[in-house]
């Protein structure tokens, strides 16, 4: 019995620490992009429009995913918010003047495309997705 | 400050030029825009100069936004806005129309009409689509004069002193140039109501600054900022034009304090402010007449998002004017709650109760003939579109 309580314990934690690191999620740059890894601090400060440099000088653009299991997961894990109040923080930015909207993709295809052929991109999709001619980042 | 507006058309003309030779995915081209419907009711008094005790529609805003961005490092953009508030607006204007040419996060500066980045929400306060409320609180972002304080023709520089580590992050923003505070303005309302007009509003030359820390507590962020506004002064008619003069502000300073923390599901906020003006009037033959008000305004506010589609709000509002003589038309005292609805990232709703008590904020003699009752109850609709 005891045994038994233990594991369900087990599992709940776990799959608590499962979302909360984004695992599903991968993180991918344009080649041309220096760093090999990305802070999750850098990492929302670039997806919320706040800094279009890693600490290391890697000057990024963002390109976002249209929607989507990642998109949700990826915003959920690294920026802390849901869709909707995301893209309203965005448009804060667009009508006050202060930035243009980041380009958002179809889907994880179109994201590793873009990404693979367009310098200083950064960009995000699902673990499982085909990722050639991108470099996948190291969140720490 | 006209002439640096229309250096900013020429340059956003000059890179449509420069387009020609590009594509339009290379200009980075984008179109946005929203739109609103509101509705108030108030138990007494009509606000807003609408007929609201009746139940008022007279609230429509619609905003479209182009921007282009030919090389990374600039972009050129420009707002227009169709605005109507029972006898606010009615008309189209321009919000803004700027230049931004962002060197790195250290150094940017955009130079047009620009909005103006004092206070916490100075520079989004038009923008209903980011946020909870269908009024943000109106001591320190009255709608009425949302037009005239949301920005000016000159410059912002703007950047990050600090790369964040253990003390946070240091953003700076300083601004300069003109202000106009347009003939139908909300300030003005009063006295254009007692029959004293000043068809070309009031301006004069404005700047300031304002330092954001974000603080190592994640989401954290605690500011401040104060603007300078130098002698301002406008021509003045009244009697149907029997009598001009001129209307002089003193100079006077806009201080805000503000902090706001922010994460997850959780939004927290306060700002306190305060606006002390000096006003002169003086009729050509007469002696002049002085003004003097000190309005210090704070609110305090916070929302939680229920699920990913509802979130929910309240917020208390306050403004003392320390000038004015004891009663209920010195002071207003604001408690709101609010829920919005997302259906989808491009359409919501709002829904927003307000308990008002005093007069000193959103009120006119002309569709409260009677006078003003102290306290007034004031229900708001609101439905939006953005894309």
């Amino acid at each position: 019995m005891k045994k038994s309580i233990l594991s369900s314990v087990f599992l709940f934690a776990a799959s608590i620490l499962a979302v909360d690191a984004g695992a599903q999620v991968i993180v991918i740059a344009n080649a041309s992009v220096k760093a090999t890894g990305v802070s999750k601090d850098d990492l929302k400060d670039v997806f919320t429009g706040n800094a279009t440099t890693l600490k290391d000088g890697s000057k990024v653009v963002p390109v976002l995913l249209k929607d989507g299991p990642a998109n949700e997961e990826f915003l959920k894990a690294y920026v802390g918010k849901g869709d909707t109040a995301y893209r309203a923080g965005w448009r804060s930015l667009v009508f006050s003047g202060q930035a243009s909207m980041p380009k958002s993709l179809d889907d994880d295809a179109a994201a590793v495309a873009f990404v693979a052929h367009t310098p200083g991109t950064i960009g995000y999709i699902d673990k499982a997705s085909p990722h050639e001619g991108v470099k996948v980042l190291d969140v720490h | 400050m006209k002439k640096i507006l229309a250096g900013a058309i020429a340059l956003a003309l000059g890179a449509g030029a420069h387009g020609f030779a590009q594509s339009l995915e290379d200009l980075n081209i984008q179109i946005h825009g929203y739109a609103t419907q509101g509705f108030l009711y108030t138990t007494d008094n009509n606000i807003l100069t609408t007929h609201s005790s009746d139940g008022s529609p007279a609230w429509t805003e619609a905003v479209l936004n182009i921007g282009a961005q030919p090389i990374p490092k600039l972009r050129i953009a420009v707002q227009g806005r169709f605005f109507v508030l029972g006898n606010f607006g009615n008309s189209i204007t321009l919000d803004w129309a700027a230049a931004d040419y962002k060197a790195d996060d250290r150094f940017g500066v955009r130079f047009g009409k620009v909005k103006t980045p004092s206070g916490l929400f100075n520079d989004i306060q038009d923008i209903d689509p980011s946020y909870i409320w269908s009024l943000l609180p109106q001591s320190i972002y009255p709608i009425s004069s949302r037009n005239s304080i949301l920005a000016h023709y000159g410059g912002v520089a703007y950047g990050t002193l600090s790369e964040g580590g253990k003390l946070g992050k240091l953003e700076y923003r300083g601004w300069g140039g003109e202000r106009q505070i347009g003939g139908g303005d909300g300030y003005l309302l009063e006295q254009t109501e007692e029959g004293v007009l000043a068809p070309n509003g009031i301006g004069g030359a404005t700047y300031g600054a304002a330092l954001h820390w974000r603080t190592p507590l994640s989401g954290l962020m605690i500011g401040a900022s104060d603007g300078r506004d130098p002698m301002w002064s406008s021509k003045l008619t009244t009697g149907n034009g029997a009598l001009t003069g001129n209307e002089f502000l003193a100079p006077f300073n806009e201080p805000n304090y503000f902090a706001l923390y922010e994460k997850n599901k959780v939004m927290v906020a306060a700002e306190y402010g305060r606006l002390p003006v000096s006003v002169t009037l003086q009729f050509n033959g007469l002696p002049p007449s002085y003004e003097r008000i000190d309005y210090r305004n704070w609110y305090a506010m916070a929302s939680y998002k229920l699920t990913s589609k509802l979130t929910a709000g309240v917020y208390d509002s306050q403004q003392v004017d320390h000038q004015a003589p004891l009663g209920p038309a010195r002071y207003s005292k604001d408690w709101t709650f609010s829920g919005r609805y997302d259906f989808s990232q491009y359409l919501y709703a709002k829904a927003e109760e307000h308990i008002i008590d005093g007069t000193a904020i959103g009120y006119d003699t002309d569709l409260n003939p009677n006078g003003l009752k102290p306290n007034t109850k004031l229900t708001i609709l609101k439905v939006g579109v953005s894309f």
